[in-house]
């Protein structure tokens, strides 16, 4: 700690003598707001939770694989932005027709692969009609209205769907967008890579780090560090421990409980994200199929109480975060009103209800214990039953085996689950499927996203699943380090404009 | 003795046999596949159908076994189904925190058990030896997780001596810190392991002091405790190695609940993961490797108990 201390003082310092230097030569600097100037060389060192399985992301799902590869180490035609915003990245420029059918993309010039191959519209041609005809691809159930894909020449992309998709540009910024090399069979993408992103994969040790290089020869402006590490820290407190002692120069999914230890060091940001603490109601099975029912759980749940004993997030009544289109507040759909919740419950005849939650063991205790007790006070007993994720996935969301059960949806545009009646919530209702397929086909995004919101509403007052909390995710981040993503980063961590400044 | 040992032999075998058998059903109860997993939450049921016959899961079971069991037989452990990284490589790589650490531990065990289970013996009937017995009896009673947690709060938290958790990311390549983040975990077990195999020292050497030539010894003029030191405990070594062997097994699933609790990324940890994601042919090659090692080391250590105890050859 004294050490660290005094290294600051030397810093601001040494940072001090610039500024004064600066002024000396006359030089219209304005005042340096870092403590020192970014060090190109610098190494940086991200403490993570979640691990991937594997790096082939094209096979696999989850935000654990998404969050490190995409626009690091592989890019899309289109990217998205922190705040959920869509944007060029491979294509320098993108036109939809008027009937929203025609996608046309020119690319930019002089992308390369990292084995030094030239990128060019064959092999987006390639990598997007794999996903469209290869089932076991990631992205292949949302390339399902696209009726052709061609290269009218080496620097333009044509998509052409079947029926307008509102929701395609999107799909383009997750891994059924990223374009791969024609035909490479030299690269097992379990394990290797062959990107065109500012970074290059160095190593993969396994249940402890990945390591990315910069890549000297990126087609764009070039990464700011020459390398990262990122640490794979499963527990809370160890990441923490991690962070006091050096180790990382900023941890992402900081335990809301920990946060105050690294107050001192670190800078705290809090991050809005698309995750939705979702309290799904089994809507096909007795007694959740009584809207009297479900209504009466969400007014017995005290949801300002909830997000105070998690530690962060923010309320959230409907199905449509604040991140994505079609968001509304919704706050006025459900309260916390325990003696309406029993006035109900009477009225339905369930006034002994005793239900079970099935929630994935790596989500702890806080919020069963939570729900546990507000749902005594209006006579409804819960048990809790704590399962692995592949037991959660066979017994809940395969089999629909269950009363309520708590999940994190990460995702991103997801509401769709709730115009699905073959999903695990099994909520049916056709005015909402009917809203929701027109917002798909709706080729203005403004009117698109008032249907969903009109969708999202019913949705609420069909009391159809609780919201618990919009997740919020705590970062923290060394002084030395500024361009360090906040937002959504459980599903991005853009670090080509991340850099960090020499310590001396 | 070449008899003995070709008998002893086809037993392992046979026993590595059923355990596979084993093994590969016991898993195959776990509800929840793989697939799902990879697949994810947005897939529809058709995309995790092509990625479960991709990876084979859709094959009969009996498919399934030959094809990994064959695997085997031809040295190959398989890959894992989530990484398609190489089972033996990660084994190996894990292992070169298990194996150290089990070594450690085993060393710490003996270095405890020995010395103080013969004190205890020479002390018998006395306030020091029924203290050291007692002691012996509430420490092997003692859960690894516990006495693990107590060793952090002493050594890490009070002290402030030893890292509480990790190993370094730099591996054996700064083996001075490596040998400290594994002094807590070993100690942990060799201290339960080692009460355990103190209590048998103890009576063995008791036992041994209750024999002819001990007494003989006695009769010829040395004291008891020194009759017993000259002639009784060589006799107890023999016997200790039959139950080190038994230890073996005892310290690697000591290891399991050891490195989960000190976050070591060692088998323990790995088999742990693995189980989680249900990376079945991952989870069959290693409990089989494991199974394997402690049969191995059963046989080894019951030609080895032959080979240098007489009477057992006569017997037999």
């Amino acid at each position: 700690m004294f050490r660290r201390t005094r290294r600051l003082a030397l810093i601001s310092a040494l940072a001090a003598t610039a500024v004064i230097l600066s002024a000396c030569s006359g030089t219209p600097e304005p005042a340096a707001t870092s403590t020192s100037a970014p060090d190109p060389d610098a190494i940086l060192q991200v403490g993570l939770v979640l691990e991937p399985t594997n790096l082939d992301i094209r096979h696999t799902s989850g935000a654990a694989i998404e969050q490190i590869l995409i626009d690091n180490i592989y890019e899309g035609l289109v990217t998205r932005t922190q705040e959920n915003e869509i944007e060029g990245r491979l294509a320098s420029d993108y036109k939809v027709s008027d009937d929203g059918l025609t996608y046309t993309f020119t690319l930019n010039d002089g992308i390369t692969f990292h084995d030094g191959t030239a990128l060019t519209s064959a092999d987006v041609v390639a990598s997007y009609e794999t996903v469209r005809t290869d089932a076991t691809v990631q992205g292949n159930a949302e390339f399902a209205s696209v009726a052709s894909i061609t290269a009218p020449d080496a620097t333009t992309v044509e998509i052409v769907l079947s029926e307008p998709n509102q929701n395609f540009l999107f799909a383009l910024t997750g891994p059924a967008g990223l374009v791969f090399k024609t035909d490479d069979d030299a690269t097992d993408l379990k394990t290797a890579e062959n990107g065109t992103g500012p970074f290059t994969l160095t190593r993969w040790n396994k249940g402890s780090t990945i390591t990315f290089a910069r890549n000297d020869d990126y087609w764009g402006e070039k990464a700011g560090v020459a390398e990262v590490e990122f640490q794979y820290i499963p527990d809370f407190t160890a990441g923490v421990n991690a962070a006091l002692a050096g180790d990382v120069q900023v941890l992402t999914a900081v335990d809301p409980n920990l946060a105050s230890q690294l107050e001192a060091d670190f800078t705290l940001t809090k991050g809005r994200t698309t995750d939705k603490a979702t309290l799904a109601f089994n809507n096909k099975k007795a007694p959740l199929d009584d809207v009297r029912v479900r209504e009466a759980l969400r007014l017995a749940i005290d949801h300002d109480a909830l997000i105070e004993a998690v530690g962060a997030g923010t309320t959230l009544y409907g199905p449509i975060p604040e991140l994505d289109p079609g968001y509304e507040d919704l706050s006025d759909v459900i309260s916390y009103d325990p003696e309406k919740a029993k006035e109900l419950l009477a009225e339905a005849g369930q006034e002994d209800l005793e239900l079970t939650l099935t929630i994935p063991s790596f989500y702890g205790t806080t919020v069963p214990k939570v729900l546990i007790s507000d749902f005594n006070k209006v006579g409804v007993t819960l048990k809790v039953n704590s399962v692995e994720f592949p037991t959660w996935l066979e017994d809940v969301y395969t089999n629909h085996d269950y009363d309520l059960s708590f999940v994190l949806h990460v995702e991103p545009r997801d509401f769709g689950n709730f115009a699905n009646p073959d999903y695990y919530f099994g909520y049916d209702n056709a005015e909402v499927q009917d809203l929701y397929s027109q917002a798909q086909a709706e080729v203005d995004p403004d009117k698109s996203a008032e249907l969903l919101a009109k969708a999202a509403r019913i949705v609420s007052e069909d009391h159809a699943a609780d919201w618990l909390y919009n997740g919020e995710t705590i970062t923290a981040v060394s002084p030395t380090v500024s361009g360090f993503p906040e937002d959504s980063i459980n599903s991005r961590i853009n670090l080509a404009d991340v850099t960090v400044s020499a310590e001396k | 003795m070449i008899r003995y040992a070709l008998v002893r032999g086809a037993l392992l075998i046979a026993g590595l046999l059923v355990s596979s058998v084993l093994i590969f059903l016991t898993l195959r109860v776990f509800p929840g596949d793989v697939a799902q997993l990879i697949a994810g939450t947005q897939a529809s049921p058709a995309e995790v159908e092509a990625l479960r016959e991709s990876l084979g899961l859709n094959q009969p079971l009996f498919a399934q076994y030959t094809d990994w069991i064959g695997g085997i037989f031809r040295g190959d452990l398989g890959t894992s189904l989530l990484s398609g990284a190489s089972v033996s490589e990660e084994l190996f790589l894990k292992a070169q925190v298990t194996v150290p650490l089990g070594i450690m531990s085993l060393l710490i065990a003996v270095l405890i058990a020995v010395p103080f289970g013969i004190l205890a013996a020479i002390l018998r009937g006395r306030r020091g030896g029924t203290a050291l017995s007692v002691g012996a009896q509430a420490l092997a009673a003692v859960p690894v997780v516990w006495a693990g947690m107590m060793l952090i709060v002493v050594f890490s938290v009070w002290l402030g001596w030893l890292p509480p958790q990790g190993f370094p990311r730099t591996g054996w390549s700064t083996p001075g810190k490596a040998i400290e983040s594994l002094l807590l975990p070993a100690l942990t077990i060799g201290i339960v392991e080692g009460a355990m195999l103190m209590r048998f020292v103890r009576s063995a050497t008791l036992q041994a002091a209750g024999q002819d030539f001990v007494r003989t010894a006695a009769a010829k003029g040395l004291t008891r405790t020194r009759a017993l030191i000259q002639h009784g405990i060589p006799a107890v070594g023999l016997s200790i190695i039959t139950v080190l062997g038994l230890q073996v097994a005892g310290i690697i699933v000591g290891s399991v609940v050891i490195e989960q609790l000190f976050t070591l990324p060692g088998i323990g940890r790995m088999l742990v993961a693995d189980v989680g994601t249900r990376d079945l042919i991952k989870v069959q090659s290693e409990l089989l490797v494991l199974t394997g090692f402690v049969l191995v080391v059963g046989f080894l250590v019951d030609l080895l108990h032959r080979a240098i105890d007489p009477r057992q050859r006569e017997a037999a």
